[in-house]
């Protein structure tokens, strides 16, 4: 099809929605008013028609209602008309018709479209409502009247209700039935076995009788209702049985909601129409009985946000039936949908009504605000794959990880190049002229993310997109970003997720939010003055001032995206907002290291998202960017202070991002104190949130249950693990987190450290701890010692090292001994805090002299040293820094340390080694580039382990087995080789068996390589053999062998074949 | 191995008991110079920002003020030993001493981690500090400056407290004050600059024009900047440069063998001395591991970085073409490095002399702080090039004359300066 033509008729289209819409509105407004005259209503509805239909210059309607008839002056009959029947209490009243006065070309009904049908049937339907409203209300007002002066019954009003509307009278005097019987009348309880189905302890119907109950019929039911009416015209007041016939009448009216929502089959259509028509009564005055009007609010937010009762239970407070007006207007579905909003929207959605009403009680949380958003409903994407036949895409969660790998470019490819169906583009188009020309994110919002204490974050993708251009550009990129969103659902990253987690079967749909993203043109670019991330617990303390709930924030220049992922190379600005004066980062060296140098933007002029030297940007843009004399310091030597508001000229002269003006000069820092202790009250559980500051008013945009990654998520602590197999204990400033198969200890004995009596070997410890760092294996190793890592000044307060000599450590804990009366102060990693948060390093500080602590130093002085073996230069150092190897020393046993902020205990103890979730390195790797996860490396490090245990030295000839390279360096990829180094000493004989022997080995694993992850490599064994002479001369590969840098790693040989002879 | 901890006090004393040995100083002067001459140690109450008052011990020593006020750092730091302080602020003695500031040597500090403290915690420490030795401080007795973990910051609110105790401005009370409220211009380009003045001394002794020499430095801060920019205005080849890169966690060496562009690098530079390797491989310069800055075939080296840069095990690697090590930072050198550099007779700028700019512009802050006068950049640059040169020639002098190294010779001089103050005062 001509795709220019498509367009046009799909804006055609658009129109003229757009103008029925208006005139429902104009009609609805004329209906509200209720003073004015029916006459008059009519004569208003008649003008109101004809701009609503497509040709409004020959359109023409009269409403026909009882006797009068309502036209505008020259109305002539023409054969072009259509007509709705206007009825009360299913009895017709009148009729209003639309004609068209000259022929048009035939459309869906002559020269109607099905549209317009639609609408007219509405307008009927909204009128005859009205109608039925007024009589009811003078019925009311006549009979106040008459009673007042008369006294006289509401007996008028059943014999209205009895003509007009008896199924009503009969849901009435049930609800009266039902409220004299819990008054406690023994009446009632008679009439009400005989109305209907009674709920009281006697009831036939509870007593499991196999009887049918016998229904009655209506004339009975009816002659009873006036039974009831008379007892309760006996006991209670005439104002009293008034009010509640009243109360209920108006009640009653909103029956088509429950009807709506009762049925699991209604559509969101359905629901959306139900909502909108409630939303009209509700500004003519409708009012809910609290229970009715919760059951509303609870039948809405399962439907259409989260069927946890968890997230109900809270909901239900907050979000009022009315506010799903507003948001069912913003909802984009397929028809017939039966989708939700998703976890983030419906999180947003409920913060956004939490903050709302509490704004009331406290003032800072006023105009605190949400970024517009529009939704796809979960079921978009299922709609999206069915409209493109492209259902055997959902089986790829059930493939091999390996080809869900090789497959994932094609599923985007395929999905980039998919048609939405026509309602959603229709959605989509709508949404686009909402927003206008400005930059959206499109972001995931799984169904999946609002599981309780699932860390399902940034599995899926969120997208950036400019927006600019003509409305067809931004449509397609609109469409390109949600194809792309929808297709990493079927990446390999979420997909290897959901079948670690076990979530595989569950049934995964994904809502989108598309929302405007907070922020300011500077120049050519976009992006909010600040933005970041906040917790109102803190897992990660600096002080031991800053207690858990002091919170923390991340703060960062620009768009987020720096805030929510750990980075390698830049910083966010830590604040504690319950301790905001205590400060990460003190002195002017930490202050411009661990500063921000980086903001992510979206450039306008190439549409894309990008991350700028700040520096530069300054340069370019400072004096247009908003709020920049808060966010920034000035930097002259060795004197850092806040830049006047005006004369700093951002060109010239050092600045340091430090957020110092935001934190100390505006009320932001108690404002989001305010709303961490807010959200997590509300939730009962600790929160975090994202949000974005444009300058002038602070936006949410995210909040959920705070998450942990999976190693900071609070450990069980054993009780049973018997002292000896227990190597530490401890009992203060402990954080969440679980370091598992630790299989090197480094411990440096503070006492021994204290006795170095020269300079040259203290620092020589530090340069040997920067030696381990680099050959132990990454991340499985932990470096224990006195005092003050990476202490600058006093070397003596703790080893001198810098943040490249520890990095590679899986964790860092300070001991503090008592020294005659008093124990020292801890460092908590200050000297390199930032980078530790950043790389997931965990710290720990011990105190072993407090009460009922163990600190087990049998075994960190007893255990084997391997030290000298490893680094033989720093041999005389080996009184002081104990290396020791867990797995070769007990048994291929490994270390363990389990922590928990609650209990504010920790426990580190000999144990098997686990698949227990496993320290991951470095998270945003992880995410971004599944090239450089830890499993390839560690399945190649199992890999060479079990070669190197089942291999038979005597058999061979062999002497030594390491491995070296990618492998031990925890670099490995899913293409890298292992790279090993054979000590060999046998025969020619013995040395063709080993090749073959090995031979096997490198088929079996090259296979299981290319099962794993779709790479085929023909050698993943790349073998070295080396003699003794060779190391004796160092020649070749040899040299790897004691390396001091990138040192090949010995691996025990022949441990599964025979325990007893390794003893080394 | 007897169990007796490292003591940088007692070792500081040892090295001057071998220089009091050399110069044959009597017992009285050995006793006075071997400890300090005065030692202040006080409770500082601060009433914390939680309302609650916490008292910190802060203490000043003044090591020796024979030869004009104490001079000498503020220190914060958690777990401050006596023993620390005092080996340093015998080693400000010395070094005002060869230098020839009319100054002595001192230190000072609170036991406390900033890291645990508000801003207006550390106010109130710096004010509470001053409140206490009020009376044996200020411009004319001991003039305190920043150290570890303070800042300028710490010195305003400390010359404050000082001038509103004594009820008039004293700016000359302490150094390391903000251009524009008593600071003085030229203390960034000072250090650099004055390692080399020192270099050009040298190689006027060792008949060698600059223009013909190249030259490598370890470091891209304040100190390598302006020795560089000083070094290619008198004709010499910077050939290369090794500094920390923060993304890879490991020192690079830049190399261009025509000589570096100054003014280049430092447009690929980061605010805070890191290169940007991407850039500068695309502008044409070698990226060699950090340690490649000493290997290089050069006439001079500059390390002007960490300590313990130059040791044992790559000593060896020094080129033979090197003449002369100019130490721009403190303590590059170990020991048996030394040995081996004094046996390759490598003309060595001890750190005691080479950086001695550095103090000597904190002198002449004080000295433009107590007239109350301001001086251009040129005029303090040019006092500088004074100072540093005849220290220089002074140090290199008594060290031909007496048959010593540079290294010692610096240290016996400023020894032997200030025990004659103190003989000349009649203390001993």
């Amino acid at each position: 099809m001509n795709k220019d033509k498509s367009l046009e008729k799909l804006i055609g289209d658009l129109k003229e929605r757009a103008k029925e819409l208006n005139c429902l509105y104009e009609i609805q407004e004329l209906l509200s008013n209720t003073d004015l005259p029916v006459e008059e209503i009519c004569m208003g509805i008649v003008q109101a028609i004809p701009p609503g239909w497509q040709f409004p210059d020959v359109c023409q309607a009269k409403i026909v209602y009882r006797d009068n008839v309502f036209q505008p002056d020259g109305f002539k009959e023409t054969p072009w008309q259509q007509c709705a029947n206007i009825t009360i209490q299913d009895e017709t009243v009148g009729k209003i018709c639309v004609c068209y006065t000259e022929e048009r070309p035939p459309a869906d009904e002559g020269p109607f479209l099905k549209e317009e049908r639609k609408l007219i049937e509405t307008i009927a339907e909204q009128f005859g409502l009205y109608i039925l409203h007024q009589q009811l209300k003078s019925v009311f007002e006549g009979q106040k009247q008459i009673q007042k002066e008369q006294k006289t019954e509401w007996k008028v009003i059943l014999d209205l209700l009895k003509h007009t509307d008896p199924k009503l009278l009969i849901r009435i005097s049930r609800k009266m039935v039902n409220y004299l019987c819990w008054t406690g009348l023994k009446e009632a309880e008679l009439l009400l076995e005989n109305f209907g189905p009674a709920y009281s302890e006697e009831s036939e119907l509870l007593k499991e009788s196999n009887r049918p109950y016998q229904a009655r019929g209506r004339s009975d039911l009816l002659s009873l209702s006036y039974e009831i009416f008379e007892v309760a015209g006996n006991h209670l007041s005439e104002d009293e049985v008034l009010n509640h016939i009243h109360k209920w009448i108006k009640e009653d009216r909103s029956g088509f909601l429950v009807n709506v929502l009762v049925d699991t089959g209604s559509s969101l259509g359905k629901i959306s129409g139900a909502i909108e028509r409630y939303h009209h009564l509700a500004m003519q005055g409708l009012e809910l009985s609290i229970p009715r009007e919760i059951s509303f609010r609870v039948a809405l937010i399962r439907r259409l946000m989260s069927d946890q009762p968890g997230f109900s239970r809270i909901a239900k407070k907050y979000i009022q039936v009315d506010d799903f007006s507003d948001l069912m207007q913003r909802m984009i579905y397929p028809t017939g949908s039966h989708g939700k909003l998703g976890g983030k929207s419906s999180g947003l959605f409920l913060a956004k009504q939490i903050l709302k009403k509490e704004a009331r009680k406290n003032s800072i949380l006023q105009n605190i605000k949400t970024p517009k958003t529009w939704y796809i409903t979960s079921d978009g994407i299922l709609n999206f794959i069915r409209y493109n036949n492209l259902e055997d895409i959902i089986e790829q969660k059930y493939k091999d990880i390996g080809q869900v790998h090789q497959e994932y470019p094609y599923v985007v490819y395929v999905f980039k190049n998919s048609p939405f169906p026509p309602e959603i583009i229709q959605g989509l188009s709508l949404a686009l002229d909402s927003f206008g020309e400005v930059p959206l994110i499109v972001r995931s919002s799984s169904l999946l993310e609002d599981r309780l204490g699932a860390a399902f974050a940034g599995k899926y993708k969120s997208l950036f997109i400019a927006n600019q251009g003509t409305k067809e550009e931004r449509l397609a990129e609109l469409t390109d970003a949600v194809a792309e969103v929808y297709a990493s659902i079927f990446g390999p990253d979420p997909v290897g997720y959901r079948i670690e987690q076990g979530l595989q079967d569950y049934h995964e749909e994904m809502g989108i939010m598309i929302q405007e993203v907070v922020g300011n043109k500077v120049g050519r670019y976009f992006f909010p003055a600040f933005a970041g991330v906040a917790f109102s617990n803190n897992e990660f303390r600096w002080s031991n001032r800053i207690k858990r709930e002091d919170g923390l924030v991340r703060l960062v220049p620009g768009l987020g995206t720096r805030a929510v992922d750990r980075l390698s190379n830049d910083y966010p600005i830590l604040i504690a907002p319950g301790q905001p004066n205590l400060r990460a980062n003190t002195t002017i060296d930490e202050i411009i290291r661990y500063s921000p140098k980086y903001i992510d933007v979206i450039n306008l002029e190439t549409r894309t998202f990008e991350s700028l030297n700040i520096h530069k940007l300054l340069k370019e843009y400072g004096k247009d960017y908003t709020l920049v004399d808060k966010l920034l310091s000035v930097l002259e030597e060795n004197h850092i202070r806040q830049p006047r508001p005006i004369g700093t000229d951002y060109n010239k002269g050092n600045f340091v991002v430090t957020f110092e003006g935001l934190i100390s000069n505006t009320p932001f820092i108690d404002q989001i104190k305010s709303i961490l202790a807010v959200l997590s009250e509300k939730y009962n559980h600790p929160i975090d949130i994202e949000f974005a500051h444009d300058g002038r008013d602070f936006y949410l945009l995210q909040c959920r249950s705070q998450s942990y990654a999976e190693d900071i998520k609070p450990a069980s602590i054993p009780s049973n693990i018997p002292e000896e197999r227990t190597i530490f204990t401890a009992k203060r400033y402990i954080s969440n987190g679980l370091v598992a198969n630790v299989t090197h200890i480094v411990y440096v004995d503070p006492q021994k450290y204290s006795e170095i009596s020269n300079y040259q070997d203290l620092i020589a410890v530090g340069r040997v701890v920067g030696r381990l760092n680099k050959i132990l294996p990454k991340r499985q190793f932990i470096l224990m010692g006195p005092g003050r890592w990476g202490s600058r000044g006093d070397i003596k307060l703790g080893v001198s090292v810098t943040y490249s000599e520890i990095n590679n450590t899986s964790m860092l804990i300070e001991i503090a001994r008592k020294q005659k009366d008093y124990v020292p102060d801890l460092s908590f990693g200050t000297h390199f805090f930032q980078d530790l948060v950043e790389a997931n390093i965990r710290y720990l500080p011990l105190y072993p002299d407090d009460k009922g602590i163990i600190f087990n130093e049998h075994f960190l002085n007893n255990s084997k040293n391997i030290l000298p073996d490893i680094l033989p230069d720093f041999a005389h150092l080996s009184e002081v820094i104990k290396v020791i190897d867990v797995p070769s020393s007990f048994e291929g046993e490994v270390l363990q340390i389990r922590m928990n902020a609650e209990d504010e205990k920790a426990i580190a103890f000999l144990t098997q080694p686990t698949d227990e979730i496993e320290t991951k390195a470095d998270k945003k790797e992880a995410t971004v580039d599944i090239y450089k996860s830890d499993i390839y490396w560690r399945w190649r490090l199992r890999c060479a382990e079990s070669i190197a245990a089942n291999l038979d030295t005597a058999r061979f000839g062999v002497k030594g087995f390491y491995v070296f390279g990618s492998t031990k360096n925890a670099t490995a990829g899913p293409e890298s080789d292992i790279d090993i180094l054979i000590h060999f000493i046998g025969t020619t004989a013995q040395q063709k068996d080993l090749l073959t022997w090995l031979e096997g080995w490198n088929l079996s694993l090259s296979h299981t390589n290319f099962t794993r992850t779709g790479k085929k490599i023909d050698n993943l064994l790349d073998i070295h053999l080396i003699t003794d002479e060779d190391i004796k001369n160092r020649t070749s590969y040899a040299s790897k062998i004691g390396a001091v840098t990138d040192a090949a790693m010995p691996l025990s040989v022949g441990t599964a074949l025979n325990k007893k002879d390794v003893s080394r | 191995m007897k169990a007796t901890s490292y003591n940088p006090f007692e070792t500081a004393q040892k090295q001057f008991d071998r220089t009091a040995d050399l110069l044959q100083l009597n017992q009285a002067t050995r006793d006075l110079l071997r400890n300090p001459i005065r030692e202040y140690h006080f409770s500082i109450p601060v009433r914390m920002d939680n309302g609650k008052t916490k008292i910190f011990r802060g203490f000043r020593v003044q090591h020796n003020d024979a030869r004009g006020p104490s001079k000498g750092g503020i220190r914060f730091h958690p777990q401050e030993t006596i023993d620390t302080v005092r080996a340093l602020a015998m080693w400000m003695t010395w070094k005002t001493a060869v230098a020839e500031i009319p100054l002595g040597g001192g230190k000072g500090g609170v036991i406390c981690d900033p890291h645990n403290l508000s801003k207006n915690e550390q106010e109130q420490i710096c004010r509470g500090w001053v409140r206490q030795i009020v009376k044996n401080v200020g411009p004319y007795e001991d003039v305190p400056a920043p150290d570890v973990m303070t800042s300028a910051q710490h010195m305003l609110w400390m010359l404050d407290e000082y001038e509103t105790i004594v009820g008039e401005k004293r700016p000359g009370f302490i150094t390391g004050k903000p251009v524009g409220l008593g600071g003085s211009l030229g203390r960034k380009e000072a250090t650099g600059y004055g390692v080399m003045i020192t270099v050009r001394e040298a190689l006027k002794e060792l008949n060698i024009e600059p223009k013909n020499t190249s030259a490598s430095f370890q470091g891209f801060g304040n100190v390598a900047r302006y020795a560089i920019e000083l070094y290619q205005q008198m004709g010499g080849t910077v050939v290369c440069v090794s500094c920390w890169d923060q993304k890879d966690q490991t020192s690079y060496a830049y190399r261009k063998k025509e000589g570096i562009d100054l003014q280049e690098l430092l447009s690929i530079t980061d605010p805070f001395g890191g290169i940007d390797k991407a850039q500068a491989e695309a502008l044409g310069y070698e990226v060699l591991p950090g340690d490649a800055w000493l290997e290089q075939d050069v006439d001079i080296l500059v390390p002007a970085a960490l300590e313990n840069q130059i040791t044992q095990e790559n000593v060896n690697k020094v080129s033979g073409r090197v003449k002369i090590i100019a130490e721009g930072a403190n303590g590059p050198t170990t020991d048996e490095a030394d040995q081996y550099i004094n046996e390759r007779k490598i003309f060595i700028i001890p750190d005691l002399l080479a950086n001695a700019g550095g103090v000597t512009c904190s002198y002449f802050e004080q000295v433009q702080s107590n007239m109350n006068y301001f001086w251009e950049k040129d005029e303090v640059l040019g006092k500088l090039d004074v100072k540093m040169t005849s220290a220089f020639i002074s140090v290199s002098d008594f060290a031909k004359m007496n048959n010593l190294d540079m290294r010692s010779a610096a240290y016996v001089i400023s020894v032997d300066r200030v025990a004659q103050a103190c003989q000349d005062r009649g203390w001993v």
